[in-house]
């Protein structure tokens, strides 16, 4: 028996099984339960970054915070990461676009399940996380400190480089890109621990896999009605798919992209010219992994004018705690979002040719109950992180 | 968990072939190679086998391929959704060693249906060979 003839056997069985659950208050159809268990299990099993030798790190982890919350890698002494991505905010800053040194031109991302990330920024300029975390420090809207200003602060002083030295095991060398780097590498490896928790929705979906009609039975209705929006007449899922409720790519959603000052932003478009053009790739000198087999996407990606002015498709996961909305924080709340998808000018958006999206004209009712799923994928215990406890490193 | 399911050409060309296993058959599937599809043109007929041998959503995958027909000159290996029409944000390439090819850099970035696309040249014309394939 050839596999596909197998593999057509095992899907008619599980058509089976999942036609024979018994009816609920909101019941799901089999393709429909198909689909929503797509977006699980959760937690999903990481894998250490093969570009970022010190992906997982314990001592780069620890180095990686201290560095986050250190206003020194600012040219003005007076801003850190932690500026535009609070721990108590969702690792945003709540503003529309950002304010560091200056004014920025995108809202902050949020940090949270970046090892699912495929690219990294709202215009995928860059393929790791360790490059991005580079571009606020030679940015000077953001902090601006310079390579060459942040190598230099590592040598100079002793807990720091004491740390890296810890984290990389020698201290750090001359080459001043290098050591610019690896601080990038060490962020990377504490930002990759901020994987959101366990949601309703994930007791749900569970529930669900397992045909456990009490557990199913605790998801409250409206959010089972918006989750069925969600994978249905919403055609949301097509975009925000997979475990992190994103795939990884680039869309118009419809969202007005002006820069400020009459500019408009390129979104995707620039985003690839900026990563051909950037030294800091995975098919650059600093990518850890000598077989570089992450390198596919960024080999191949392909450049369109239809990526003008398309950006990343967020992960929702805890989007609740991370007001205000889209790439520009245009949106102030979750329900302006809903209505955002459900009044589109579809005129507009299908001048690209891509047909995904349409105006939804949602009752509503409707727009409640697709808010009440998005707030259904908020973690019950959001994790508390600030600066490092002292005390718990041997460098002083 | 519900995984994928392959409708369409490519699956009746999968189960064409099983039915007529052990005939005669014009192009016919090379050693070691299992699942994967066959599609048949005017002028060339095309057997590909992917790995991972289901299509993934949202990951990398890559392709090989055997053209059965006149001699080619380039073939262009590109994925295309008709219901959204758009394609890949990927540009694969292809390695051609005679008749069978290479292909790297695949990805099909949504669920849904999407169709393989094969455009053939050479000295006996053009072709475009079609597999269809839904992602779930
Ligand atoms: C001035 C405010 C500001 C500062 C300071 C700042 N960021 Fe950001 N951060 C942003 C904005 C805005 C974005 C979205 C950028 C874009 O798409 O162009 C972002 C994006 C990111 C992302 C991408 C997340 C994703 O999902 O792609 C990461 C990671 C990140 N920042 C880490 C850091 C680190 C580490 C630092 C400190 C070295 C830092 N940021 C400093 C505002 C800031
Ligand atoms: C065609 C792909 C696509 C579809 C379909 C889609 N989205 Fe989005 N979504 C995006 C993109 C792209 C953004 C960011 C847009 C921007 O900033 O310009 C986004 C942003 C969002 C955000 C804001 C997240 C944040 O952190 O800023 C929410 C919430 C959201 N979408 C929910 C939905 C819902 C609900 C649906 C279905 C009604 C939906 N999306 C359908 C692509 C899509
Ligand atoms: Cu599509």
């Amino acid at each position: 028996m050839t596999d596909i003839v197998r593999l057509i056997l095992v899907a008619f069985c599980m058509q089976w099984a999942v036609a024979a659950l018994p009816a609920g208050a909101v019941d799901f159809t089999a393709a429909e339960t198909r689909k929503i268990l797509r977006h699980g299990p959760w937690p999903q099993t990481a894998t250490p970054d093969p570009s970022n030798r010190v992906s997982g790190n314990p001592a780069a982890i620890a180095f990686g915070r201290v560095l986050f919350f250190d206003t020194r890698l600012s040219a003005s002494g007076s801003v850190s990461c932690a500026t535009c991505h609070r721990p108590d905010a969702g690792w945003t800053d709540g503003r529309a676009r950002s304010r560091g040194q200056r004014a920025v031109d995108r809202n902050a991302l949020s940090l949270f399940n970046l090892r699912f990330n495929r690219w990294f920024g709202w215009d995928g300029a860059q393929d790791t996380l360790w490059a991005q975390n580079l571009r606020p420090l030679l940015d000077r809207r953001e902090m601006g400190i310079g390579a060459a200003g942040a190598a230099r602060l590592v040598r100079g002083d002793r807990t720091l480089s004491c740390r890296y030295r810890l984290a990389f095991g020698v201290a750090p060398g001359p080459d001043v890109e290098r050591v610019f780097v690896d601080l990038g590498k060490a962020l990377a490896a504490f930002l990759e621990t901020l994987v959101t928790g366990r949601t309703p929705f994930d007791d749900f979906r569970d529930a669900l896999a397992r045909n456990d009609a009490a557990g199913r039975a605790r998801y409250p209705d409206a959010a089972k009605r918006g989750l069925r929006l969600f994978v249905g007449r919403g055609n949301c899922a097509f975009c925000h798919f997979g475990p992190a409720f994103a795939n990884g790519e680039f869309a118009d959603a419809g969202v007005p992209h002006f820069a400020g000052s009459g500019r408009a932003d390129p979104g995707r478009f620039g985003g690839i010219r900026k990563l051909r053009k950037s030294s800091y790739t995975l098919l650059g000198r600093f990518n850890d992994d000598p077989a570089r087999t992450t390198a596919v996407k960024t080999r191949h990606v392909r450049l369109a004018h239809s990526n003008f002015g398309e950006f990343r498709v967020p992960g929702l996961r805890n989007a609740a705690l991370t007001a205000p909305y889209m790439h520009a924080g245009s949106l102030k709340t979750l329900a302006d979002v809903v209505r955002h998808y459900s009044t589109l000018d579809e005129e507009r958006l299908h001048a690209g040719g891509e047909r995904i999206l349409r105006r939804l004209d949602l009752s509503a009712r409707e727009q409640a109950d697709l808010v009440a799923f998005l707030e259904s994928l908020t973690e019950a215990e959001p994790r508390r992180e600030s600066a490092a406890k002292p005390g718990t490193s041997p460098c002083r | 968990m519900a995984g994928r399911r392959q409708r369409g050409p490519a699956f009746a060309a999968a189960l064409a072939f099983v039915l007529a296993a052990g005939a005669a058959n014009a192009c016919e599937r090379p050693q070691g190679w299992t699942g994967g599809g066959k599609i048949v043109g005017k002028t060339w007929t095309v057997r590909w086998q992917s790995a991972p041998a289901a299509i993934p959503v949202g990951a990398h995958f890559s392709l090989r391929f055997r053209l059965c027909g006149p001699p080619v000159a380039r073939v262009k290996v590109r994925g295309w959704m008709p219901d959204h029409r758009h394609g890949m944000n990927y540009r694969a390439a292809v390695t051609l060693a005679g008749p069978t090819g290479a292909v790297r850099g695949l990805l099909f970035h949504m669920p849904g249906r999407w169709q393989l696309v094969f455009d053939i040249a050479g000295a006996a014309g053009r072709e475009k060979l079609v597999a269809e394939t839904v992602l779930e």
